[in-house]
């Protein structure tokens, strides 16, 4: 096998190859400002990298969940949920610990939620599609009922204020991102559980037949999955100063479409934190440089279409058909 | 496996990138040269021999172009933009979507625009990048819709409450004029927990309310046409006599109308619409046809917007506030109105 060769074959290698395209694109078309691409300036790198924050957070649940063989489809309603459950907490009690409490009911619905759906797929054997369906319908509809349709605003007063800037701000909101990421890269890369992930998404009989209880495995990823959703949502909701029931909508799409692009396998089984990085780093890199060029929003979606298939397509490259 | 095979797979790899990098290219580069396109042409049109040089880019973040209301301040100002051949103008929608549009006034900073119009998606998450933004020194528009501080150099807005009163007063005046006994009133609302929605409902219920013996009977319809259609035909069974359907928007009077016309009892009410638009699917046509009985005008902004943008560009001065007239459209002067604010 040639040397060349074997460097496809490392698999989480082959979505920077995506990576590179992208960043490359993006300086050729990035507008400039006396010479140099306003896409490199510090200040727009930093919007970025908030900007996908959220979806990035998301996709390290989502992708921790489709290697298991599953899917998510709640993660948005949850962000929603989260974010709407912080801002009544802690616009209503008026105590020193408000925020506290509310990030800790924030946190703590959200996992419920994961784990009843864990628990609802595994015990009941219903599918992971149909399962979190109902809870992103469900969810979004508590949110909505809690605050009677009605948004919060939040981060205006002198009490709230200091939190939700300091919440709200690049500087952590970034740096939180990256935190869920590295737990999510050791989890999956360090850990007996990260195997036994690995190991059920790919054949979840011949796991059971080795002695893995995937049945815990599998509550645990979506209990996973629940909990960073509710860390996304306190973000989001500081970060637009807002507890909104209507926030996330089809953010779900967006963090499946992350993972795959980064190539994930909605098989199950295959997959990594690396790339989903990447996924996520390519639609925002993306969506900035188009925005910054003033394309439609429309044209956006279109792109990002033509993107996600052809990341796909470019990853079946360096695999082989061995069998 | 041996290495040709190898080989081969590195050169389909290879092949495939190249095509894969010239499509995107194209992809992009139709994008780009298309953007600005519309509006850079239609300033053209004022001097076609000598384009004029682009001093100023006026950037506007537009927070929902879906709403026809707001499809008609694009319009306005794609038109507008002709008369000052050193602006140049971009619109960005942000589909009702707060994070997108902080993202795209963000975007609009790292660009360097000259004045920033902005239309908030909603009040508080839109405040802080504007604020942003106005720091950077960048002259700031805000369009109808108001932040939580008054972070703008201009806000150019229109009275809710004000609209509400007039269609309250009209209805009220109605049913005094028919004399009719215990009046029924149907109020179709648009989406709770709006502002909007909050001051065309209290506006118009100071004068509901004191008709004597009424009946209001409310309900929700998130100011679209198809739900206030399936809302109004329950109201309909529910009710054996309506005498006034008043809607917080044209498309929603415009919907009760269609289930009280399917329902052969169309002609026991009449319908009460506001916004008041021009152009063919437009409240001021309603009325024309006789659809609704009347609308009321609630001025776009845009045309109002974007001369203090120009003006802002060139270092004028203009007012902190500026709040524009509602007006009363019926049979009468419905004419009049759709020619003035139908644009082409």
């Amino acid at each position: 096998m040639g040397t060349k060769d074997k460097v496809f074959q490392h698999s989480w290698l082959r979505p920077f190859a995506t990576l590179a395209f992208v960043i490359v694109l993006a300086t050729v078309f990035s507008p400039r400002d006396g010479g140099s691409p306003i896409f490199w300036r510090a200040d727009n790198l930093a919007n970025v990298l908030r900007q996908i924050s959220d979806i990035g957070i998301l996709a390290m649940g989502m992708t921790l969940v489709i290697i298991s063989g599953g899917i998510d489809l709640s993660v948005g309603s949850l962000l929603a949920l989260s974010c709407t459950i912080f801002a009544y907490c802690f616009t209503t009690f008026q105590a020193g610990y408000a925020a506290i409490l509310g990030v800790a009911l924030a946190l703590g619905a959200t996992s419920a939620f994961g784990l009843a759906a864990g628990a609802v797929i595994t015990r009941l054997r219903m599918q992971p599609f149909i399962v979190t369906l109902a809870v992103m319908i469900g969810s979004r509809g508590l949110a909505k009922w809690l605050v009677g349709n009605a948004t919060i605003a939040i981060g205006y007063d002198v009490r709230t204020k200091p939190v939700v800037d300091f919440i709200g701000q690049k500087a952590f909101v970034v740096p939180t991102f990256l935190m869920v990421t590295l737990v999510a890269l050791i989890l999956l890369n360090g850990t007996r559980f990260g195997r036994y992930l690995m190991a059920v998404g790919g054949s979840e009989d011949s796991a059971r037949l080795s002695g893995i209880n995937v049945t815990w495995v599998k509550i645990r990823v979506y209990l996973l999955s629940g909990l960073v959703a509710g860390i996304a949502g306190v973000l989001y909701c500081c970060e637009t100063h807002q507890g909104d029931p209507k926030a996330g909508m089809a953010y779900e799409l967006d963090a499946i479409a992350a993972a795959v692009i980064g190539g994930t396998s909605l098989a199950g089984g295959k997959g990594g934190i690396f790339g989903t990085i990447v996924g996520a780093l390519a639609l925002g890199i993306l969506s900035n440089v188009l925005g910054l060029n003033s394309v439609d929003e429309n044209v956006q979606w279109m792109l990002k279409a033509v993107i996600i298939l052809v990341a796909v397509w470019l990853q079946l490259l360096g695999k082989k058909k061995t069998t | 496996m041996t290495i040709a095979n190898g080989e081969r797979g590195f050169l389909r790899f290879a092949i495939r990138c190249g095509a894969v990098v010239l499509c995107v290219v194209c992809a992009v580069g139709c994008g780009q040269k298309s953007a600005p396109g519309p509006e850079s042409k239609a300033s053209k049109t004022e001097g076609p021999a000598t384009p004029a040089k682009k001093e100023f880019k006026i950037a506007f973040s537009q927070c929902n172009s879906a709403e026809p209301y707001r499809t008609a301040q694009n319009n306005i100002m794609k038109r507008d933009i002709a008369k000052y051949p050193d602006c140049e103008l971009f619109i960005q929608d942000a589909q009702q979507d707060n994070a997108k549009q902080i993202a795209q006034i963000e975007n609009y900073i790292q660009q360097k625009v000259d004045v920033l119009i902005v239309a908030p998606n909603e009040a508080a998450p839109i405040t802080e990048p504007v604020k942003r933004a106005k720091e950077k020194g960048i002259k700031v528009v805000c369009l109808e819709r108001n932040l939580l501080e008054p972070v703008y150099d201009i806000f150019v807005g229109a009275d809710n409450v004000k609209i509400g009163e007039m269609a309250g007063q009209f209805v009220a005046e109605y049913v005094k004029s028919k004399g009719i006994q215990n009046p029924v009133v149907v109020e179709m609302k648009g989406l709770l927990g709006t502002k909007p929605q909050e001051e065309r409902h209290n506006g118009a219920r100071k004068f509901i309310d004191q008709i004597s013996n009424v009946k209001v009977i409310e309900d929700v319809a998130n100011w679209i046409q198809n739900e206030a259609l399936k809302r109004m035909e329950t109201i309909l069974q529910a009710n054996p006599h309506i005498d006034v359907v008043y809607a917080h928007n044209d498309p929603m009077a415009v919907g009760c109308y269609w289930a009280a016309k399917n329902a052969g009892r169309e002609k026991e009410m009449i319908f009460v619409g506001v916004d008041g638009l021009g152009g063919p699917d437009g409240g001021i046509k309603r009325v024309l046809e006789g659809t609704l009985a009347c609308t009321f005008y609630y001025p776009t902004c845009a045309a109002e917007g974007l001369e203090c943008a120009v003006k802002l560009a060139h270092g004028e001065q203009v007012p902190k506030e500026m709040i524009l007239e509602p007006a009363r459209i019926t049979k009468d002067n419905a004419q009049e109105w759709y020619n003035k604010v139908t644009v082409q």
